[in-house]
Formats: C-alpha cells, sequence, structure tokens
C-alpha cells in the first residue's frame, strides 16, 4: 500500500490524496501550502500552530534517517565493561584519596577494586573492551565507543531525566524522541513514529516519564508496544467487521469527526485524534506485517539470539527495532524493567547476568543493519544514565558499586557515526570524565546534528517561550565522532 | 526552559540592580547548597551577604565592589569552575552578576550585622505572588457591561477588553447542557433532561438546571473523583509487585463521595482528613456515625502506597511517610516540598528544616520507629452491641454443633457396626478396636487388618454418604443451618484509618541530605515558614500533660483552614476552576512555587479564593458562581481575530474544547447505551484479566468507574488508556494524550463492540416518537423491508414472466405467496386455493397452475461476478403434458428454458450477475396444469473467486423470516435521530439524518455481502459505535 510512496522518494501529496483514509483535509492544505500550491501565505498567527507526523525537511543534509537507542537503566559499570583501568587495578584494596558523592552512605568505602573481569583488544581498532561483552567486542569496528560521558548527578532520576529530556531532575519536558519526531516527523504515516519496547518485566525506572512528550501535542508521545503479544491490544476488529465493512465504519466516523472539526477550527487536538484514527486503521495491517518476525530467516533468528534462552527477549525486541525502522519509524527505544544495570551488590554475578541478556543481541542489532547496509543511516545508541564507582561498595568479594555521575562510557554506531573510534577519557581510576567530557546536552546536540538539526535552532514555543531540548547555553556538538 | 524562567533577569542597565533582590536567586540555584546553606561553608566562603562575599575565603575576597574584574567570584563563573560540575550559569545570569558588581554591588537595605544559620527568607522571596495574603481584588469597570454577569466576568473580561477582545457569544442551550452535565455528574444528560431544558424558558431555567445536577447522587461521585485523585486512592498497597489489595479502603472513597455530595464545608474536609482521629475520643468503640466519618476521613493519610506489608524496614517506611507528606504538600499546598528534603529548595524560600517541620506534624503518628504495618491497622467497627449479639448467636450455633456432632458420631457407630456386620465373626471385635484406635497408636497388625478391609478402613466422615446417603444429607442440612444462623451475626466491617495514638513522642530529626540513617538536629512541628507572616508564625503548641494525642495534626489543619494560610485556598480552588475549564489558572496545580507556571488570571484566583472562604468554604457554592458566569456560557469555537491574541485561551476568550476523562467516557458509554449500573457505594467492582492480558472488570456488574476496583499494577485498560492516574503517589493533573492506542481500543475492543450493540438495542426499543417529525420527516426508508428481503436471497412467489416491449426487456410479475403452512408456499390453508389455485413451492417441488400464477422460486444476488446455476428438473406423474422452467436475469433476461414429461430433464448454465439482480425459475404449464407437480432443485456457485460461495435450492428453503428478530419499533430515521440526541446531547439535523441513513444503507449491502447473520442490527450497532467514539462525543465543547 502506502509502503511504495515511502520507499521511491515519498510523494506525499500523491499518498494523501490516493489515501481514503489520509490525514484530514487540513493536513492536506497545510501540505499543499508548504509546497506553495495554495496561493494564501502561511501565516501560524492567524491560527494556533498545526502539528502532524509528515516527513519534514531538516536544516541541512541529515546523516541518520532513523534511531535505536538500547537504554541501559541503572549505570553500567564502565570500568568492568567499557573503559580498561589499569592503574585501578594496580591500586585494588588501596583508599582512594578522592573526594566522592555517594548516594548509599551505610554501606559506602573508599576502597578501590580493580575490576575482577579480563579485558582484551577487538578489531582494528583495537579497543578494549571486557570479557563480559564479547559480540559487542566483535563490532568495536563499528562503533564509537565514548569513555567521557558526564551528567554530574549519580541519581538515576536525575540523570535519565537529563539524558532523555534536556534538563537534570525535571520532569514533564518532552522525551528525545518527541524532539526528533517533532522536528523530523516520520517517514512512514502507517506506524507511530516513535515507539517504545517495553520488558516483560516491567517499566524502566522513572516509567512512563521516559517517553512523556511533556508539553507537546500529544502525537510525540512515545507509543508502547507491548513487551508480550498481543504487542498492540485491539489491533484486530473481530472477524465479522474485518475488511469492507470496517472501512466504511471508519468512513463514516471520519466524516462525523470532520463535520465537527469544521465547526471548531484551530482546535488541533481533534485533529489529532482523527489522524489517530486514521493512523490506527492503517496500523492494523502496517503493524501485524512488522511484528511477525517469522519470516525472518533462521540465520537472522541466532545471529539475535532468538534461539537461546538467555537472549530471546531482548534479542526479540531488536530485531523488531530493526523491523520498525527498516519501515520508516523514526525513534524506537528499548527499555529493561527496573534498573538491571544498578550492580550495588554481587557485582561478580549480577553484571555477567545484565551483559548476558543484552551483549549478543544488541551487536547483532549494528551487525545486522550494516549487512542490510542500513547502518549508515540508522543511528544506534547504547547506554545508560550514568556510570558506577571505582570504590568498593559493601564486602569486597560480595559487594558492588555505588553510582557515578561523573564519568561514565556509552557508545553509538551508524547514522553518521564515526566507526571504529573511541572518544574521550575517564581519569586513571575511572571516576571522573577527565579529557573530551560530554554532558547529556552535548549527547543530544549531536544526535540532532546527525539528523540534519541545529541544536541550537531546534525550539517549540510553549506558553510564548522558546523551549529547547539542549538547555545549556554551552551544549556543543561533539564534531570529532562523526564521520 | 521552564526552571529559571522565573528567576528574575534584567539586563536593563538603567534599572539598579540588587543583591536580595537580582542576585541572590541566582545564588540560591546555583552556590549555596555550599556556599550558605550549611553551617560549615566550602572554602569559608560565605555567599549569603555581599560584605561576607568582599571578606571572601581561603583564597581572599571574592567580591570587589564596583571592580567585577578583580572579583574572584566572578571570575569563578565565568570560567566554569564553579559550580563544580558540568552545570553551568546561563550567560545572562552572569551578565546581571558582572552588571549588579559593576553598579557597586548594592544591597536593598543595610546588611543585618549578625546572621544565624541557614538561607533564611528575604522580603524578596517572601514578596513571591503566591505567599501574599488572600485579598479580594477590586471588580473593576469594564465597557461591555452587558456581558458581566458576576465578579469572575468583569475581572475576565477586564483584562480581555485592554487586548481589544470580549467573550464568545453565548453557547446554544444543548451545548451549555451537555457542558453542565458532563462537568457535574460526568455523564451526558438524558433525553428527557434536554427535552425539560429546552422548554423551559424562563430565567431560572439555567440556575435550576445547575441545582437538579448539584442535587444528583451522581454529582458526589463525579467530584469524589477529583478529590481521590489528589489523595492518591487505590484499592491496593502498591510499592511491591505483590500490591496487596486493600480490603477496606473502598470506607474512605465512600466517605468522600458522600461528603462531597453533601456539600461538607472544605475547611471541615480537610481537617477531618488530616485530624479526624483528633476529634474522637479514644477507644474507638461503639461510636456514633458521625464519630466513624471522622476516623473514616483520616483514610486520607493513609493512601500513600505502603511497601510494608511486604517488606518491613526502615527504608520502606520512611518512604511512606515521605509519599504522605507529598500527597499533603502538593494536594493542599500546591508546593513540592521534597526538594527540601535533601537541601534548601533552590527556588523557592522553603527549608530543609520547613520540610522537617512538616514531617513532624504527622510523625508522631505516622512513625517509623513505631511502625504499624497494614495488616494490624484495620478499626474494627464491631460495637458492643455486635459484640453482644454475635456472641449469643455464637452461643446458639455451638449448640447446634454440639448436637450435629452427637447425631455425626451416632451415624458413624451405625454404618460401622453395618458393615461389621458383613465381616466375618471372629474379625469384628479386632476390627472395631482397630478402628477406634487412633491412626498414630495402631500397631502394624491392626494397621493391616483395616487395610484388608478397606470399607471399614477407610470410614470416616467425609464418606459417609457411600455408607448411607440419607444420613449424610441429614448432617449437611444440619451444618447449612448452622451457616445460616452464623450469617445473621451482625457483620464485621473496617476502615482504615491513622489512629495509633502515641503515649510518648519520639522525636523527629532533620536528615542529613535527606538519608534518614543520618538523622540531624531535632527539629518541632510546624508549617512552612514563608506561608506565615513574619510577624506571627505559625507555632505548634505542645497538647496539655496527659492529652492522648498530641494534637500536631489538629493544629496544622486548623491552621491551613484558618482562612489565613496563603496557599490551601487558592490551591483547591485553581483545581476546581481546571476541571471547569481544562486547565488551572495555575497551570501546575501541584506546584505553585518557582518550579511551577505564574497565574495567567491571579485577581480571578484571588477573588474565587476569598469567596470560596467567605462562603463557608462550599463548593457547591462555588460551582453556582463559576457556571452561571459568561465566562462559562460561552461558545467554545475559536475565532481567528481571538485566536492571534489568545491562542493558548489564557484569556478565555472561548470555553475550551476538552476530552472527556477516562471515568467519563466509560461511565457516558454505560449510560448511552443504558447498561450502566447506578448503584452507589460499597466494596469495589473486582478487575481481572482476560486472554490477552488486557485488564477488565470481571463479570457483568456495569457500574460508575468510581466503584472500580483501582489496583496499582493492574488499572482498567480501558481507563489506563485515557490517562487514569497510575498513581504512583497522587495525581493533581492528569495527562490528555491522544494516541493511536486509544483509536484501536475504540474500533476493537470487546467493551466498545458490546455497548455499541447494547445502545442500538436500546434505540429500536425506545426511539419511536422522540424525534420531532420536522426532522425526520419524509427522510425515512423501509429499511427493515430491504433488510428483510435482502438478508435471504430467497425469496418465494406466483406470477409470470411479462411480455418484452420494443427494446425492453420483459419483466417478471412476481407476488409473494401470501400463506405459508405444512412447510409449504401457497395461497391460502387450503390447496386448491380460491384465488391462485394449485401454485405452491415447498423445498424441492411445486406445482403449476394457470397463466399469470406460476410459482416463481427467486433469488436475489448478493455478488457481482459470474455464477453457475446447476440441476435437475423433473416431472413424477405420467399423465399430463409435463411442465417448463424457465431461468430468468432481471437485468438479461432468459438464461435457459428446458420441460421435462414423465421423467427429468438436467440443465447447466453460466450467468453474468450484478449484485441485486434477480434470476427466476418460473416453472410453468405447458398447455394445461392437470398433473403438474414437479420438482426442482438446483445449485448456484459463484465462479472466478477465490472463496466459491455456493446456494443450493432446496437446503436454503425457508419459511417466513423471523419477523420479531427484524421487528422495528421505530422507523430507522428515528432510531438514528434518537441515538443521536442521547450522545450528542441534541437533535441531528435533516441533513445527518440523511446521511447516517445512507451510511446505514451502505452497510446493509455490505453486510448481506459478508454473509452477516443480522445485517440490519449490525448495521445499527456500527452507526451506534461511530456515535460513541466520535469526537462530538469524546470532547465537551
Amino acid at each position: 500500500m502506502t509502503e511504495q510512496g515511502n520507499q521511491t522518494g515519498f510523494t506525499r501529496r500523491g499518498f494523501l490524496r490516493e489515501n481514503a483514509m489520509g490525514l484530514g483535509m487540513v493536513a492536506l492544505a497545510t501540505l499543499m501550502q508548504e509546497e506553495k500550491l495554495l496561493g494564501v501565505p502561511r501565516n501560524v498567527k492567524l491560527e494556533p500552530q498545526k502539528f502532524d507526523l509528515l516527513s519534514k525537511q531538516p536544516h541541512f543534509e541529515p546523516k541518520a534517517k532513523a534511531m535505536i537507542s538500547l537504554f541501559q537503566h541503572g549505570g553500567p559499570s564502565h570500568m568492568d565493561l567499557f573503559d580498561p583501568k589499569p592503574e585501578l587495578t594496580r591500586l585494588d584494596g588501596k583508599t582512594y584519596d578522592g573526594d566522592i558523592g555517594f548516594s548509599f552512605i551505610k554501606r559506602a568505602t573508599k576502597v578501590l577494586k580493580g575490576t575482577p573481569f579480563k579485558f582484551r583488544k577487538h578489531g582494528e581498532a583495537g579497543t578494549a573492551m571486557s570479557e563480559l561483552i564479547p559480540h559487542i567486542g566483535s563490532i568495536a569496528d563499528d562503533i564509537c565507543l565514548i569513555r567521557s560521558m558526564h551528567t554530574g548527578f549519580n541519581g538515576h532520576e536525575v540523570s535519565i531525566r537529563y539524558m532523555n529530556a534536556g534538563i537534570a531532575g525535571v520532569t514533564g519536558r518532552p522525551a528525545l524522541g518527541s524532539w526528533i519526531t517533532y522536528a523530523l516527523g516520520s517517514e512512514t504515516q502507517n506506524l507511530p513514529a516513535y515507539m517504545v519496547l517495553t520488558d516483560p518485566g516491567g517499566h524502566p525506572v522513572d516509567s512512563t516519564h521516559n517517553w512523556s512528550n511533556g508539553w507537546m501535542p500529544s502525537i510525540y508521545q512515545g507509543t508502547v508496544l507491548r513487551p508480550k503479544e498481543p504487542r498492540i491490544l485491539n489491533l484486530d476488529a473481530p472477524e465479522h467487521l474485518r475488511g469492507s465493512v470496517q472501512a466504511s465504519n471508519l468512513n463514516f466516523l471520519g466524516k462525523l469527526n470532520r463535520r465537527h472539526a469544521e465547526n471548531h477550527p484551530g482546535e488541533h487536538e481533534l485533529e489529532a485524534r482523527i489522524a489517530s484514527y486514521e493512523l490506527a486503521a492503517r496500523m492494523q495491517d502496517a503493524a501485524r506485517e512488522a511484528l511477525d518476525i517469522s519470516h525472518e530467516t533462521e540465520a537472522t533468528h541466532k545471529l539475535y539470539g532468538i534461539d537461546e534462552e538467555a537472549t530471546r527477549e531482548y534479542g526479540t525486541r531488536c530485531l523488531i527495532a530493526r523491523r520498525l525502522v527498516e519501515r520508516g519509524v523514526r525513534f524506537v527505544q528499548l527499555f529493561h524493567a527496573g534498573q538491571p544495570w544498578d550492580n550495588h551488590n554481587s557485582l561478580h554475578t549480577s553484571l555477567p547476568s545484565a551483559c548476558l541478556k543484552t551483549d549478543k543481541p544488541s551487536a547483532a542489532l549494528v551487525k545486522d543493519l550494516k549487512q542490510r547496509g542500513m547502518l549508515d543511516e540508522v543511528l544506534v545508541h547504547w547506554g545508560g544514565e550514568i556510570g558506577r564507582l571505582p570504590v568498593v561498595e559493601g564486602d569486597p568479594k560480595t559487594g558492588g558499586r555505588d553510582h557515578n555521575g561523573q564519568g561514565f562510557s556509552t557508545w553509538l554506531a551508524g547514522g553518521g557515526i564515526k566507526p571504529g573510534t573511541t572518544y574521550g577519557q575517564s581519569d586513571e581510576v575511572g571516576h571522573k570524565a577527565a579529557e573530551n567530557i560530554v554532558n547529556p546536552n552535548d549527547y543530544q546536540a549531536t544526535i540532532l546534528k546527525l539528523f540534519g538539526i541545529d541544536h541550537k535552532d531546534l525550539y517549540y514555543l510553549h506558553n510564548g517561550q522558546e523551549q529547547k531540548l539542549t538547555v545549556n547555553e554551552e551544549a556543543k556538538v561533539v564534531e570529532d565522532i562523526l564521520a | 526552559m521552564a526552571l529559571l524562567l522565573s528567576v528574575p533577569i534584567v539586563t536593563n542597565a538603567d534599572e539598579g540592580l540588587t543583591f536580595e533582590k537580582h542576585i541572590r536567586p541566582i545564588f540560591r540555584a546555583h552556590c549555596y547548597d555550599c556556599h550558605g546553606a550549611e553551617n560549615e561553608v566550602k572554602g569559608a566562603l560565605d555567599l549569603r551577604l555581599v560584605r561576607l562575599m568582599e571578606k571572601g575565603g581561603e583564597l581572599g575576597p571574592a567580591l570587589v565592589k564596583g571592580k567585577p574584574e578583580e572579583s574572584y567570584l566572578l571570575e569563578r563563573i565565568v570560567t566554569g569552575e564553579m559550580p563544580p560540575g558540568s552545570h553551568r550559569v546561563p550567560d545572562e545570569q552572569i551578565a546581571t552578576i558582572r552588571q549588579w558588581i559593576q553598579q557597586g554591588a548594592k544591597t536593598a537595605r543595610p546588611e543585618p550585622a549578625t546572621i544565624g544559620p541557614g538561607l533564611g527568607i528575604t522580603p524578596e522571596e517572601r514578596s513571591y505572588w503566591a505567599f501574599q495574603p488572600i485579598d479580594r481584588p477590586l471588580v473593576p469597570v469594564v465597557k461591555n457591561v452587558d456581558r458581566v454577569r458576576t465578579p469572575v466576568d468583569a475581572l475576565l473580561l477586564s483584562r480581555l477588553e485592554k487586548k481589544g477582545l470580549t467573550f464568545a457569544p453565548e453557547a446554544d442551550k444543548e451545548t451549555l447542557l451537555r457542558r453542565a452535565s458532563l462537568a457535574l455528574t460526568g455523564l451526558p444528560p438524558t433525553h428527557e433532561e434536554l427535552n425539560a431544558f429546552l422548554a423551559d424558558e424562563s430565567p431560572e431555567a439555567w440556575s435550576q438546571v445547575i441545582d437538579r445536577l448539584l442535587d444528583s447522587p451522581r454529582y458526589g461521585e463525579r467530584w469524589g473523583r477529583h478529590w481521590l485523585d489528589v489523595a492518591g486512592y487505590a484499592d491496593s498497597e502498591g510499592a511491591t509487585n505483590s500490591d496487596a489489595n486493600r480490603q477496606w479502603a473502598y470506607k474512605y472513597r465512600d466517605w468522600v463521595i458522600r461528603a462531597i455530595g453533601s456539600d461538607m464545608p472544605f475547611d471541615q474536609f480537610i481537617i477531618w482528613q488530616l485530624a479526624g482521629d483528633e476529634l474522637v475520643e479514644p477507644p474507638y468503640k461503639n461510636m456514633t456515625t458521625q464519630e466513624i466519618d471522622k476516623l473514616t476521613a483520616t483514610g486520607y493519610l493513609r493512601m500513600a502506597a505502603d511497601g510494608t506489608g511486604q517488606s518491613n524496614n526502615e527504608e520502606t517506611r520512611n518512604q511512606v511517610v515521605i509519599d504522605t507528606v507529598k500527597i499533603v504538600s502538593t494536594g493542599l499546598l500546591g508546593m513540592s516540598v521534597g526538594c527540601a528534603q535533601c537541601h534548601d529548595h533552590r527556588y523557592d524560600p522553603i527549608s530543609q528544616k520547613d520540610y522537617y517541620r512538616l514531617r513532624a506534624v504527622f510523625e508522631p503518628t505516622l512513625n517509623p520507629k513505631r511502625w504499624n504495618v497494614p495488616g494490624n491497622r484495620a478499626v474494627s467497627l464491631y460495637t458492643d452491641e455486635d459484640h453482644e449479639k454475635a456472641a449469643e448467636i455464637e452461643a446458639k450455633a455451638q449448640e447446634m454443633v454440639t448436637a450435629r456432632n452427637a447425631k455425626q458420631t451416632e451415624y458413624m457407630d451405625l454404618a460401622l457396626a453395618a458393615e461389621l456386620e458383613k465381616i466375618e465373626a471372629s474379625l469384628r471385635e479386632p476390627l472395631e478396636t482397630a478402628y477406634r484406635t487412633a491412626g498414630d497408636k495402631r500397631t502394624d497388625e491392626q494397621k493391616e487388618l483395616l487395610a484388608t478391609n478397606p470399607n471399614i478402613g477407610n470410614l470416616s466422615t467425609g464418606v459417609l454418604y457411600q455408607y448411607n446417603q440419607g444420613h449424610a444429607d441429614e448432617l449437611k442440612k444440619l451444618d447449612a443451618d448452622i451457616g445460616t444462623l452464623r450469617a445473621t451475626k451482625p457483620v464485621h466491617e473496617y476502615i482504615r484509618a491513622l489512629t495509633k495514638q502515641m503515649p510518648e513522642v519520639d522525636p523527629t530529626f532533620l536528615f542529613y541530605r535527606g538519608d534518614y540513617r543520618q538523622p540531624q538536629q531535632e527539629i518541632n512541628p510546624g508549617g512552612l515558614t514563608v506561608a506565615a507572616p513574619s510577624d506571627s508564625p505559625f507555632v505548634i503548641k505542645d497538647n496539655p500533660e496527659g492529652a492522648v494525642t498530641t494534637g500536631r495534626r489538629l493544629q496544622y489543619a486548623r491552621w491551613l483552614t484558618s482562612g489565613r494560610h496563603p496557599l490551601v485556598a487558592r490551591v483547591l480552588v485553581n483545581r476546581f476552576w481546571m476541571h471547569h475549564f481544562g486547565t488551572g489558572i495555575v497551570d501546575t496545580p501541584g506546584e505553585f512555587g518557582h518550579l511551577g507556571s505564574l497565574p495567567t488570571q491571579p485577581e480571578t484566583l484571588d477573588w474565587l479564593a476569598d469567596e470560596f472562604m467567605a462562603k463557608g468554604w462550599s463548593l457547591k457554592h462555588l460551582h453556582r458562581v463559576i457556571m452561571t458566569s459568561t465566562v462559562y456560557r460561552q461558545q467554545s469555537k475559536r475565532t481567528p481575530d481571538a485566536d492571534q491574541i489568545d491562542g493558548g485561551n489564557q484569556l478565555y476568550s472561548h470555553f475550551p474544547v476538552k476530552r472527556l476523562d477516562a471515568e467519563a467516557i466509560r461511565d457516558s458509554i454505560l449510560a448511552v447505551s443504558g447498561k450502566l449500573d447506578s448503584t452507589s457505594f460499597g466494596a469495589p467492582v473486582m478487575v481481572g484479566k482476560d486472554t490477552s492480558g488486557q485488564v477488565i472488570i470481571n463479570g457483568d456488574t456495569q457500574r460508575r468507574s468510581i466503584y472500580l476496583q483501582m489496583k496499582r499494577t493492574e488499572p482498567v485498560a480501558l481507563l489506563k488508556a485515557f490517562d487514569a492516574p497510575a498513581m504512583e503517589i497522587n495525581c493533581t493533573k492528569r495527562d490528555n494524550s491522544t494516541v493511536a492506542t486509544q483509536s484501536l481500543m475504540m474500533m476493537n475492543s470487546d467493551f466498545i463492540l458490546k455497548f455499541a450493540g447494547s445502545f442500538a438495542v436500546r434505540l429500536n426499543q425506545e426511539a419511536q416518537g422522540k424525534t420531532e417529525s420536522s426532522v425526520i420527516e419524509g427522510l425515512n426508508v423501509e429499511l427493515g423491508e430491504n433488510a428483510l428481503e435482502n438478508s435471504n436471497p430467497w425469496s418465494y412467489g406466483y406470477g409470470e414472466i411479462g411480455d418484452a416491449t420494443e427494446g425492453e426487456l420483459a419483466k417478471v410479475a412476481f407476488t409473494h405467496f401470501p400463506f405459508f403452512g405444512g412447510n409449504t408456499w401457497k395461497g391460502g390453508e387450503k390447496l386448491p386455493d380460491d384465488k391462485i389455485g394449485f401454485s405452491f413451492l415447498n423445498h424441492t417441488s411445486g406445482h403449476t397452475a394457470s397463466k399469470g400464477l406460476s410459482p416463481i422460486r427467486r433469488w436475489t444476488s448478493p455478488i457481482t461476478g459470474k455464477i453457475q446455476i446447476k440441476g435437475k428438473l423433473h416431472h413424477p406423474s405420467d399423465n399430463g403434458d409435463g411442465v417448463r422452467l424457465t431461468l430468468y436475469s432481471s437485468r438479461l433476461g432468459q438464461a435457459g428454458q428446458w420441460s421435462a414429461k414423465t421423467g427429468g430433464v438436467d440443465y447447466d448454465v453460466i450467468v453474468d450477475v450484478e449484485a441485486g439482480d434477480r434470476i427466476d425459475a418460473v416453472v410453468d404449464m405447458v398447455e394445461n396444469y392437470t398433473s403438474d407437480s414437479f420438482s426442482n432443485v438446483y445449485t448456484i456457485t459463484q465462479l472466478e473467486s477465490d472463496i466459491a460461495t455456493v446456494w443450493v435450492s432446496d437446503k436454503e428453503f425457508h419459511g417466513p423470516l423471523d419477523k420479531s428478530e427484524y421487528e422495528l419499533n421505530a422507523t430507522i430515521a428515528e432510531q438514528i435521530a434518537y441515538g443521536w440526541q442521547l450522545a450528542y446531547g441534541r437533535a441531528p439535523t435533516r441533513e445527518e439524518v440523511q446521511y447516517s441513513i445512507e451510511f446505514i444503507e451502505q452497510q446493509v449491502v455490505l453486510l448481506i455481502a459478508s454473509k452477516n447473520e443480522s445485517p440490519f442490527e449490525q448495521a445499527m450497532t456500527n452507526y451506534c459505535q461511530a456515535l460513541l467514539t466520535s469526537n462530538q462525543f469524546l470532547y465537551m465543547e
């Protein structure tokens, strides 16, 4: 059906005309104005702003068309995974002489703890990574590993909100996915532009704030795909209503709604609901197809670890994420239940188990995108909101590590990221980001740049004020990691 | 960047900058955590006073008046060294600091010679709008006096007129009634209510409608629900995955509904919730209804999610206290005091001590050191009388038990004796002994003996029925009687209240960085310092020695409702306003501080707050004021002119269009479809999961949504989809999302399909005579008839193929057989019929008659395409001249003709058809109709189609279609119009009826084509579904 339009340069107007279920007439008018097909100059002040998810032109030529963020709640321990610290190993058991902010005071110590895991170099890039993540190691030449992330806050929620929505600790702001879909719309009108794949175990820490649209219109809210079948509830009409009967029903509903909206010009919520019914109707076909991984080859299933118990669930979601961006979804984010990387206790066992679940599927996603020629245009993010402290929390044998927003690691791949590189450094024990520090606003500015957007010029008018994702005036694009 | 907006940023060089007004807020946000708030300041640098800056710290003076370049503090900020971390002071704020130093680092007033610990509160901080006393503003004079009905109108209009705007025109009566009904009861108006209001032309009609709605039991349920959001009401404990049920939480819910419904003054409403227990003498036995109510009200302080039933440790207990303080502060104070849990608030003058003062108000009862887990808290409502009565009944029951047990022993003995009779005599005694010996005392020999005689070995009371059914039944009957008697005991009910009274009071400590493991100094109870005037702080006095309670909560509640508290009334009326207008005057109803929004209409907010308190904290009075105002009675239509200035409608240049909230959507669907069970109060309707894991209600009791079990981990899917709160803590403002999952739910969920069906049934039953004839006159279609005919392709009649005229096909004259009997269509009861003679048809056979009366088996095509007709005509008689079959298409004419005489003929023909074509099988006589019995059986097969549908003439033969199933009690047009009125609260226009009819016609054709079993009902159901899921239903305007 409309896939065609999306893949062949996207003839938006044609799509709207041809599709009986197309967006409202207002959307069509807006579009025609954009294309200068209507004589009347556009005057946004005459009527309240209109919002839609049609594909938009970025500020400049983009590298990335879509993004998949594999968010790792809890604070993956960078010195045990991504950031080898021989000095820390040498000082193991010694007392740290720097200042440390602790979250869990009672169990806090200043005893340095070298990683109990082995590191080795990977790929031509020779990036050293831990034995716990051999698969991510195997894509070392495709990723850019940032070892100098910094939020400045040890708390989970505070840093999550900073990473996700631009200001530390503040809720009620739109998430990154909302900003990107607000700026660029979507390449498909048959699937939600911004999709969230949650874990069967439940919501992540900070729950639905993670995909909130804040003060933006609700079309920019992340749509949650259920972690279990049926992944989208109520997707299908009962047998006796399917097909032409339901199409006729929706046609009539559309008529009722359009006549109502005509009496309320400028109420974009009414338009949004009309669009939402239309999207729902298209989703019935498109979503069923997109979520059906049964036609993927056995090799693909194996690649993502769908044939193994430990990786089946996360692997399935990673594969679905690829299928979604393949079909034009702009932003997909995967979450874990709670925060599996919050390894305060038993680092020796809890960290490996978090790695086991994610390592293979995450690497598979990059490999799969690459072999399909999609990696150039799809940006993959893997990382959390904080890292962990170089000192031990609790007992050195059975304990873990406390929160650390001063320094941590994250990797990006594809979508215009320079492959096979590392960027930034933490201090000699991995406590603080020391060189080429990247804070969440920098991270966001860089992502926006890859999407062809100048972060300083991306704003949303809220209560008459220009609101930005990158609140920090100093936010900078990390040019060095761009290909 | 909401966070920093409220920090004054001044770039106007002419204005003199002062430390207190311009600089301190910047320092408060960025510096004071280390340089002022705590006793020990970093680097010995204290930034609280200008002279302390001049003095400087370890690194020397930090400030040189008039010389920004020499001021070390500025340098540190500019270079980004301060504050530490990635946080930067924004450039414009740095510019302000520089300018201030340049201007000589002035202060607003001489600085004090000494300074106590902490940040204190400056007059500038006190001057924030939300901390000002509530003064009734003067009502301004406006130009357009005609539009002013209330002072609220004058206040709003005055601002509108300043921008050259005025109110939108008055909405029509239908719109107003629907608006008011949904606002006050959460349900649309009924047909009768609509008619009554339209007919009432008196000037009081509107205020009487408001009164009627306020008196409705549905009002308390609607506005009680709003309060339950704020209180964080749930029927489960939350906090842990097990999310245990709170069996008696509903008592609080019911109390809220009753209190709101009866317009309990809000001051009392608050006092009871915060301190109802302190108004009742312990030991909370034999209480009056009012005493029970006061205790029930304190359920408010028991609403926080509580994990201590699952994991009872200091952390989970503290979390309950923290959440309770949050519920109270966001709901009543409109302040997120939670920030001050760890450090002085960075933007509002709320110190960390303030936070712990507030905690100390609640801690004597909500005390982590003497914690009472959820299972031990319920207060029994059993009175002494109840106990006595129960004891009496139990005594009787015990007598019955004794008698019953004696009977049982007797019957068991009888059974044993009877079984022993069957055993060899010598074994009887040892067997009986073995049997009567307790199991663990039996010898191996005895065990063996019993095992080899299982009829005795296994004899027990449980299997007595196998030995003597009569005896067993008798015992069962006795058990039932005992049960019945016990059930007459007074029901044992409980309430969830906050009551535990502490003989001794543990001190409250300030927790360093909010960590309960690091208690610091002791803190006395109190309120937010800034909320009381600096010269008359609110102080909590200790109750006299020997008092049962500390009295802290009561004193605090009385202070909040004293009329002098600057926040409480504002916060309350702001939310009431929000429920009417969609957004509050302060758009952040749980946050009136610097992190929230400023009031868009401060005068109106204050006027309402003052009016509310002056009129006895009556919510119903406030409703009347708001709803009789012009601002409320406006149309909801935007105009380009007004939108240019008031796009966000902050000036109220029109009434907003708002989506119904989750409960109103569900309840309205049920009400309109006639299925709402309006039973009030009581235990919640339990929820469960359907096969796909979607949370639905158990069973078929469709009560209002407020009565559904509110399980934190399992919110009802429909309500959750439309933004009902998850109740992690509480909810001061609901989200308003528009997402495709909602649409899918409205298109395909069992719920909507089911109640659209109920709605359709209701229309057919009730629509007759409900619509003014001018709307529907002449618009009706005989859809019922058509549907009847079209729903089954086969029909039976008599007639003939007429003569062809020039250029036109011959037409078939066809009349339905008037009578069906003995599985045969014919002219009447007897054959031959006086009028049509021998003409008849049954499933296989028929008989011809004289010309013009030949039997015709008609098939009306539901499809377009190619069909194959294949069959056999048979004339069994040896006599007569045989019969002739003509297959005739209404569009193409004759498709074939075959004759049979004393034998059969097979036929096979292919015909093109379009939907609606009639294919008639006409069997007529040759010369005469004697001995013209025949049989004719054929199949019609759809060709060139993926699904080869087959119709079979004999198997699908039918008598009259069940009229009752299709009986129309009202015309289609009436049903359409009535449905429209019920769903939208107004009659449709003729045009709207017309296109709805067209839709139904189209649907019937499609449904017949898809072989739907009841195309007409389904079409009406689909119409109803469209109404219930359309914007006009889902939004109020």
